[in-house]
C-alpha cells in the first residue's frame, strides 16, 4: 500500500517531467489529462481509504475527474484545433534545459519539504508536500519558459493541479464548499483564457506571447 | 580459491554473442523474416579471427592498440559484475566506480583508434560517441549512487547479495526508476535503436559503427566480441536491478538470471523493431530524461 | 438572523442584476437595471455600515459570512465608486457607440460582467473564510478580464492577456499562502471547518505557528500584491488601465486594487500577532510600499500616455497606503483615510482623462492640449482631481499623506522618509508639468468646444467636494469608523 502510493506520487512527478520535455501538444495535453485523473481519482482514494470513502470524497472525485481529466484536455484540444497549433518550435528555454530546470526544481521541492517537516503539520503522506511544491514549480517553469499562449494555459492548469495537492497536504479534507469554489474558479479561468486565445489568434494570426509587445513604456 | 568465482566471467565469455543473436532473431521475427542463426556471431568471430588484418599507412600503433585494449578492458569489467547471486571474481568497495571507468577507458581507446585513421567520418562518429556517452554517464552514475544508498554498499557483489530482494521491495519505486534509466543507458552505450542503428551503413547517421569501419580481421573480431561483452555486462546490471529473484539454490538462480538475459535480448529486439531511430538532436533529450529518472530516484532515496 | 440577511443581500443582488442584464436586450433596460442595482447596493451598504457601527460585527451562514467595521468601510467605498462609475458609463458609452467604437449588441454581456464584478468584490469583503476570500479575488480577475477589451484592438487584447496571466498566477501564489495559514493553525483546537475562518484565526492568532505565518505572508504579499499593483509585480497594471475604457479603468484603479490590498490588511494582524508583534510583516509592507512609490515616480517622469500616467499614479498611491499600513499607529489610520481619498479622486481623474481621450481621439499627452477651452468641465475635473491626488494642500489627500509622513517621522526612519519625500516630490513635479501642458498648451488640432451636461458637473463636483470637506475637517463619525477599522488591523 505504502509503495503503491509512493509509485503514484512518482508517476505524478514523471508526468511533470514529461510536460517539461515534450514539444508536441498532442503529447502534452493527454499527459495533463492523465495527471488530472491521477490527482482526481487515485490520490483521494488511496489517501483516504483507511477512513472509508465518505460522500465528501465521492463528490470530489466525481467532479475533479471530469473537470481535470477530461474537460480541460478537451478545451485545450479545441483550442489547438481552432488555432492550428501542433507544437512549440522554439521556446525561450530549450527542452533539455527545461528538463534540467525540472530536476533542479525537484531538488528545491524536496528541500522546501525538508524545511517544513516536523513542524506541526500532520501529513497524510511524506511525499504529498514535495509533489505539490514540485507540480506548482513545474507549472511556473512552463508559464515563463514557453512562448505560445496555449502553453501558458497548460502551465496554469499544472500549477492549479499542484495547489489541489497542496490543499490536501496542508488542510486534509478542505471544506467541500471551498473546494468547489476553487474548482469553479479554475474552470472559469481556463475557459476565459481559451476564449482569450481564440480572440488573440483571430486578431494577430498567431498566439506567440513573445510577439505581444505593443504596450511598452 | 572458490571455483564459483569464475562463473560470472565464464557466462559472459561464453554466452555474450548469443544475446546479439537473440536480438537479431527477434527483429527478424517482427520483420517477418526467418533471420540469422542464433549463433551467427560466433561464426563471424571465427571467420574474422582466421583472416589477416589490413592497416592503412597513415595509422600508427594506436590504431592497432585500440581493439586490444578495448577487449581487455571489457574482460576486466566482466570480472567485476556478479551473476545469478554469485559474487564476482574481483569485488571490493568502490568497484562500481572502477567498472564505470573501465568502460570509459574502453571507449577512450576506441575513439583514439578512430581518430588515428584521420578520416573525417570516423572523427564525426567519435565526437557523437563521446557526446552521448558523457550524457549517459550522468544517468548511470546517479543510478549507481541510488543502488549504493539503498543497499549501503559500494560493490556490485554486495549490492546484488541475497538480501537484495527485500531491499528491492522496500524501495521498489526507486529501483524501477533506476532500472528504466539503466535501460536507456544500455541502449546508448551499446549503440542500439533509438540512439544508433547497428545495421545502418549510411555514414552520416552512424555513431558507433562508423568508428570501427577501418578495422579488419582479428581486430574487428575483438571489437565485435568486445561490444557483445559490453552488452552482456550492462545487461546483467540491468536485469539484476529490475528482476531481483533469489531462490536460495545456486543453479536455479543461475538459470533464472540467464533467462532474464534472454528476455533482455527479446526486449531490446522488440524496442528495435517497433521504434525508429531518433534524430540526432533528440538523443540528448532522451539521455537527459534518463538522468532525470535517476535523479528522481536519488532524491527519493535521499529524503 | 435579520442582520445576516443584509450580508446575503450584498452578495446576491449584484449577481441577480447581472443575470437580468443578460436576459434583456435593449440598451435602455440594461442601463436601467444597472443603475437600479447599483443604487440599491449603495443603500444596502450604508445600512450595513449603520448596523455594524451600532451592533458591532455581524455574521451569517454559520460564520462563513462576516462584516466588521473594516470590511463594512470597504464595502461602502466600493459601492460609491461603483455608483459613480456606472453614472459615468451612462454618458461615456453612448458617445463610444456614436464613434463606432462599441457595439451596442454587446451591452447585455458587459452589463452582466460589470455587475458580477461588483458581486465578486462584495464576496471578498463579506467572506469570513479566507479560502472563499481567495475565490472572490480570483473571480474578480476572471470577470473583469473581458471588460478590458471592450474595444477589441490588438493592444487591448495584449493588455487583457497580460492581466489574465499575471493576476491568475499571482493570485494562485496567494492560494499557497492561504493554505499555509491553514497549516499554521493546524494544532489549534476547534472543529475542522473552522480552521480557515478569519475570526477563528484572529482569536487564536497568538498561537499560530510563526514560521508558517511568515512563509504564508510572503506568498500572500507577492500574490495579492500582484493584483494590488505592488512594484516589481505591477507590469500588467499600466497596460490594463490604459487599454480599458474609462469607467472600467476608474473601477480598476478606484477599487480593484484596493480589494486585493484589503486581503493583505486582513492577514497583517494575524501575522503580527503570531510573530509576537515584532513588526516583521509591517517592514515588508513598508519595503514594497516605498519600492512602488519610487518605481511609479520614475515611470511618471517620461510618460506620454495620459492613462498610463494615471495608472502609475495608482501604483504610487497603493505604495503610500502600504507604507502607512506598515508603519502602524497613526499610519494605519492614515492609510485607511488615504484609501477613501484615493477612491474619490482617482475615478474622477480617470473619468476626465477618458473624456479627454474620447474628445481628442488619442492617449498621447502631447496631443491633448488647450483642454480648458474645449471642455471646461472635464478639464477642471482633471485638473482638480490630479492636483488633489499629488497632494495639494486643501484637499484630503494632503491630510492623509501628511499623517503618514508624521508616522514616519515618529518612527525616526529617515531612509524611508527620504525615499517617501523624494518619490512624492518627483510625482508632484512631473504631474504638474504634464497638467499645465494639457490644460493651457497651444493646440494645433481643430476641435470644437464641447457642451457641458448637468450630470457631468455633478460627477466632477461631488468627489471634489468630498475631498475638500474632508481636507478641511474630519467628521466625528468618520473618525470613529476609521479608528475602529484601524484597531482591527492593529489587533486590539
Amino acid at each position: 500500500m505504502e509503495q503503491l502510493i509512493n509509485m503514484l506520487m512518482v508517476v505524478i512527478l514523471l508526468t511533470n517531467l514529461l510536460l517539461l520535455g515534450s514539444s508536441r501538444m498532442g503529447t502534452c495535453i493527454p499527459t495533463l489529462g492523465f495527471q488530472g485523473i491521477l490527482l482526481g481519482l487515485a490520490l483521494p482514494v488511496l489517501l483516504f481509504l483507511p477512513q472509508g470513502i465518505t460522500t465528501h470524497i465521492l463528490v470530489l472525485v466525481l467532479i475533479t475527474i471530469p473537470l481535470r481529466g477530461i474537460l480541460f484536455p478537451f478545451i485545450l484540444f479545441r483550442v489547438i484545433r481552432k488555432t492550428n497549433i501542433q507544437r512549440e518550435i522554439e521556446p525561450f528555454i530549450s527542452y533539455p534545459v527545461s528538463i534540467f530546470l525540472g530536476i533542479l526544481a525537484l531538488v528545491l521541492a524536496f528541500w522546501m519539504n525538508s524545511r517544513l517537516t516536523g513542524m506541526s503539520v500532520p501529513s497524510l503522506h511524506p511525499l504529498l508536500l514535495p509533489v505539490a511544491f514540485y507540480t506548482i514549480l513545474v507549472g511556473l517553469i512552463l508559464i515563463v519558459s514557453r512562448k505560445l499562449a496555449i502553453n501558458q494555459v497548460l502551465g496554469y492548469i499544472v500549477m492549479e493541479n499542484g495547489m489541489y495537492v497542496l490543499g490536501i497536504a496542508f488542510a486534509g479534507e478542505v471544506h467541500l464548499l471551498l473546494e468547489l469554489g476553487v474548482l469553479m474558479d479554475v474552470f472559469v479561468a481556463v475557459f476565459v483564457m481559451s476564449i482569450a486565445i481564440y480572440r488573440i489568434s483571430r486578431e494577430f494570426d498567431h498566439i506567440d506571447v513573445n510577439q505581444l509587445q505593443n504596450l511598452k513604456d | 580459491m572458490n571455483a564459483n568465482l569464475f562463473i560470472p566471467t565464464l557466462f559472459a565469455v561464453v554466452f555474450a554473442p548469443l544475446i546479439l543473436g537473440i536480438i537479431n532473431r527477434t527483429k527478424a521475427f517482427f520483420g517477418g523474416r526467418h533471420g540469422q542463426p542464433f549463433l551467427q556471431l560466433y561464426y563471424d568471430l571465427f571467420k574474422l579471427l582466421r583472416k589477416g588484418a589490413t592497416y592503412s599507412k597513415t595509422t600508427t600503433y594506436i590504431f592497432r592498440l585500440g581493439p586490444m585494449v578495448g577487449l581487455v578492458c571489457v574482460l576486466l569489467a566482466t570480472t567485476l559484475v556478479p551473476f545469478g547471486g554469485i559474487r564476482s571474481f574481483l569485488c571490493f568497495p568502490g568497484d562500481i566506480l572502477l567498472f564505470a571507468y573501465i568502460l570509459g577507458l574502453m571507449r577512450f581507446f576506441t575513439v583514439l583508434a578512430a581518430l588515428d585513421t584521420g578520416s573525417s567520418f570516423e572523427g564525426m562518429g567519435a565526437a557523437r560517441e563521446v557526446h552521448f556517452s558523457a550524457l549517459a554517464e550522468v544517468a548511470f552514475f546517479l543510478g549507481l549512487i541510488v543502488l549504493a544508498k539503498a543497499t549501503s554498499s559500494a560493490s556490485f557483489s554486495d549490492m546484488y547479495s541475497s538480501s537484495f530482494p527485500y531491499i528491492w521491495i522496500a524501495n521498489s519505486t526507486q529501483m524501477l526508476l533506476v532500472g528504466v534509466a539503466f535501460f536507456l543507458v544500455l541502449l546508448t552505450e551499446n549503440a542500439r535503436i533509438p540512439v544508433d542503428d547497428p545495421n545502418t551503413h549510411l555514414e552520416l547517421t552512424m555513431i558507433h559503427e562508423v568508428m570501427v569501419l577501418d578495422h579488419s580481421g582479428p581486430d574487428f573480431a575483438f571489437i565485435l566480441y568486445g561490444s557483445a561483452l559490453k552488452l552482456w555486462v550492462l545487461g546483467t546490471i540491468f536485469t539484476q536491478t529490475i528482476f531481483p529473484f533469489r531462490s536460495g539454490s545456486i543453479y536455479l538462480d543461475l538459470l533464472f538470471s540467464f533467462l532474464a538475459m534472454i528476455v533482455l535480448g527479446v526486449i531490446v529486439g522488440i524496442v528495435e523493431s517497433t521504434m525508429a531511430r531518433l534524430r540526432l538532436l533528440r538523443v540528448p533529450q532522451l539521455l537527459v530524461a534518463a538522468a532525470a529518472l535517476s535523479t528522481v530516484a536519488l532524491v527519493l532515496s535521499m529524503r | 438572523m435579520e442582520d445576516g440577511l443584509i450580508l446575503w443581500a450584498l452578495l446576491v443582488i449584484p449577481f441577480l442584476g447581472g443575470f437580468c442584464c443578460i436576459l434583456s436586450s435593449k440598451g435602455f433596460t440594461i442601463r436601467w437595471i444597472a443603475c437600479a442595482t447599483v443604487w440599491t447596493m449603495l443603500a444596502t451598504a450604508f445600512v450595513s455600515l449603520w448596523i455594524v457601527s451600532i451592533e458591532g460585527a455581524i455574521q451569517a451562514a454559520h460564520g462563513w459570512l462576516f462584516l466588521d467595521m473594516l470590511s463594512s468601510y470597504h464595502v461602502v467605498l466600493l459601492q460609491v465608486v461603483f455608483a459613480l462609475s456606472t453614472l459615468f458609463a451612462k454618458s461615456y458609452f453612448p458617445a463610444e457607440i456614436a464613434h463606432n467604437a462599441f457595439n451596442s449588441a454587446l451591452l447585455p454581456r458587459y452589463g452582466m460582467l460589470w455587475l458580477s464584478a461588483l458581486g465578486a468584490m462584495n464576496l471578498v469583503f463579506v467572506s469570513n473564510n479566507i479560502g472563499i476570500m481567495w475565490v472572490g479575488v480570483e473571480a474578480t480577475t476572471l470577470i473583469t478580464a473581458f471588460l478590458i477589451c471592450i474595444h477589441v484592438t490588438p493592444k487591448s487584447l495584449e493588455a487583457m492577456w497580460k492581466y489574465l496571466i499575471m493576476c491568475s498566477v499571482g493570485v494562485a501564489l496567494a492560494f499557497i499562502g492561504t493554505m499555509l495559514v491553514g497549516a499554521a493553525g493546524g494544532n489549534l483546537k476547534g472543529s475542522h471547518s473552522q480552521s480557515l475562518l478569519w475570526t477563528f484565526l484572529y482569536e487564536n492568532a497568538g498561537s499560530l505557528n510563526p514560521f508558517f505565518m511568515k512563509m504564508a505572508f510572503l506568498f500572500l504579499v507577492v500574490g495579492y500584491g500582484t493584483k494590488a499593483g505592488f512594484a516589481p509585480m505591477h507590469s500588467w497594471l499600466p497596460d490594463a488601465h490604459s487599454q480599458a475604457p474609462a469607467p472600467v479603468s476608474a473601477l480598476f484603479s478606484g477599487f480593484l486594487l484596493s480589494t486585493a490590498f484589503y486581503c493583505i490588511m486582513r492577514y497583517l494582524p494575524l501575522v503580527e500577532m503570531a510573530t509576537g508583534k515584532t513588526g516583521w510583516a509591517m517592514d515588508i509592507l513598508v519595503f514594497f510600499g516605498l519600492f512602488s512609490i519610487i518605481i511609479a515616480a520614475a515611470f511618471m517622469v517620461f510618460q506620454q500616455d495620459i492613462k498610463r500616467l494615471l495608472a502609475y499614479s495608482s501604483i504610487e498611491h497603493i505604495g503610500i497606503m502600504a507604507v502607512g499600513l506598515g508603519l502602524g499607529g497613526v499610519g494605519t489610520f492614515a492609510a485607511l483615510f488615504h484609501l477613501l481619498n484615493h477612491s474619490m479622486g482617482k475615478p474622477l481623474c480617470f473619468f476626465s482623462a477618458g473624456k479627454l481621450v474620447q474628445i481628442y481621439g488619442t492617449n498621447s499627452i502631447y496631443r491633448i492640449k488647450n483642454a480648458l477651452k474645449i471642455t471646461p468641465v472635464w478639464a477642471t475635473g482633471f485638473f482638480l482631481s490630479f492636483l488633489a491626488l499629488i497632494g495639494m494642500a486643501p484637499f484630503a489627500i494632503f491630510m492623509s499623506k501628511f499623517q503618514i509622513l508624521k508616522a514616519i517621522i515618529e518612527k525616526a526612519d529617515y531612509i524611508s522618509l527620504a525615499l517617501f519625500l523624494f518619490g512624492c516630490a518627483v510625482v508632484f513635479i512631473s504631474a504638474l508639468r504634464y497638467m499645465l501642458l494639457i490644460l493651457w498648451g497651444e493646440s494645433e488640432a481643430n476641435i470644437h468646444p464641447q457642451k457641458a451636461y448637468k450630470k457631468d458637473i455633478f460627477l466632477v463636483a461631488f468627489p471634489m467636494l468630498v475631498l475638500l470637506i474632508l481636507g478641511l475637517f474630519m467628521p466625528e463619525f468618520l473618525q470613529n469608523i476609521l479608528q475602529k477599522a484601524a484597531n482591527i488591523i492593529q489587533g486590539y
